[in-house]
């Protein structure tokens, strides 16, 4: 899924979530293949917030950085079981992020 | 070295919350209604319909894709309908509680929604039949925070520069500081503002579960839900380290390190949510 801002739609992007207005009603549902017409519409509603289409968002922070934190933020729990499990499971979730 | 807030000072400022300068108009508004015995769903529904940011706010939030329910609820009335009123009542507080916080702490509300989503999550994971209570639970869970960094900044910016020289917990550092940790003094907001006693104990007990005696698993529910948050490194609550899980809690709730993965999953979805909830 990726986040886009309306002036970045293209047609023939596919909506990963429903558009929402401003009081979170559904206007699009997902699934839409988005046209020039949709877009158009998309764009004169001043909506609030980003819009979401299939795809894969590239990541901020590098891999290597978001393991290197986790490993900060456990640094007092080593050696404790639930506290490793926790971290295990914090880094396959993360891994599976950047796959 | 600093002299420790009394708690007998620390009590009198949330028994005062109402009058202090750094709380906004519609929250002491809200809290007033909310300390009223025996509120009605009508009372609390043209309170929020009075006030159309509000309304704004806490429509967009159950419309959102962190509710069961994205899309379908138009009105207040038909959100308590749904919610429940003490459900309600808590996001109310939370959305309202949105500016304060993020002035008391930076990050503190992202922490806050995340471990609010995490608790719902495993609350729905345990079979929980009102996950929202959870929701509300981890919401609110910091709400002592918010006190203690507003009306004692200095001290609260000493205990956050002590956690973190020392490597120890803020909940610890600030025990060099303040007579009540957060957690006592979220505590007493929440008996203040008449929260049914689950809400109480799972914020007064959060970081020590093993004494909720009424609501043990709810607590142990918001305690995990916000090492998690604290793991995956949503937000920040004053934390640089991840607090260590309490034996008894983590073990209530049977959780496999696969259900703790999709735990983290789930979480991953309702944050993109609370963006774009923040988003005003």
């Amino acid at each position: 899924m990726i986040k886009v801002t309306p002036d970045k739609l293209q047609p023939g992007m596919r909506l990963a979530k429903p558009v929402m207005n401003k009081v979170g009603m559904a206007l699009l549902g997902e699934g839409t293949e988005l046209t020039e017409t949709w877009i158009a519409r998309i764009q004169d509603m001043e909506l609030e917030g980003a819009i979401y289409v299939e795809g894969r968002q590239e990541m901020e922070v590098p891999l290597d950085e978001m393991l290197a934190a986790l490993e900060r933020r456990f640094q007092s729990a080593e050696g404790n079981t639930r506290m490793d499990l926790i971290k295990r499971a914090a880094e396959r979730h993360i891994g599976k992020l950047y796959e | 070295m600093s002299e420790v807030i009394e708690s007998r000072i620390l009590r009198h400022r949330i028994e005062n919350i109402g009058s202090l300068p750094t709380v906004p108009d519609t929250l002491k508004k809200l809290a007033r209604i909310m300390e009223k015995q025996n509120v009605s769903l009508t009372e609390i529904a043209s309170f929020v319909q009075s006030d159309p940011a509000l309304t704004f706010r806490i429509l967009k939030m159950v419309n959102s894709a962190v509710y069961g329910f994205p899309g379908r609820i138009a009105s207040v009335s038909h959100a308590i309908m749904l919610l429940g009123l003490n459900v309600v009542k808590g996001l109310l507080l939370g959305v309202s509680v949105f500016e304060l916080m993020q002035r008391a702490m930076t990050g503190l509300y992202e922490h806050s929604m995340g471990c609010a989503a995490a608790a719902r999550i495993i609350a729905q994971k345990k079979g929980l039949r009102e996950p929202e209570e959870c929701y509300v639970a981890g919401l609110l869970h910091d709400i002592g925070k918010v006190v203690m960094a507003l009306e004692f900044t200095k001290a609260y910016e000493g205990a956050l520069a002590f956690s973190e020289t020392e490597h120890i917990p803020i909940m610890q550092a600030e025990r060099k500081f303040f007579a009540d940790n957060h957690a006592v003094l979220g505590g007493v907001l929440s008996e203040k503002w008449r929260f049914p006693k689950k809400l109480t104990e799972a914020i007064l007990w959060h970081h020590e579960p093993p004494s909720a005696v009424l609501f043990p698993l709810e607590t142990a529910i918001v305690h995990l839900a916000d090492i998690l948050t604290k793991a995956r490194g949503l937000g920040f609550s004053g934390d640089q380290i991840v607090p260590i899980v309490d034996d008894a809690a983590f073990d209530r709730l049977e959780l496999s390190e696969e259900d703790i993965v999709n735990v983290f999953q789930e979480l991953e979805g309702s944050i993109e949510a609370t963006q774009e909830v923040l988003q005003q």
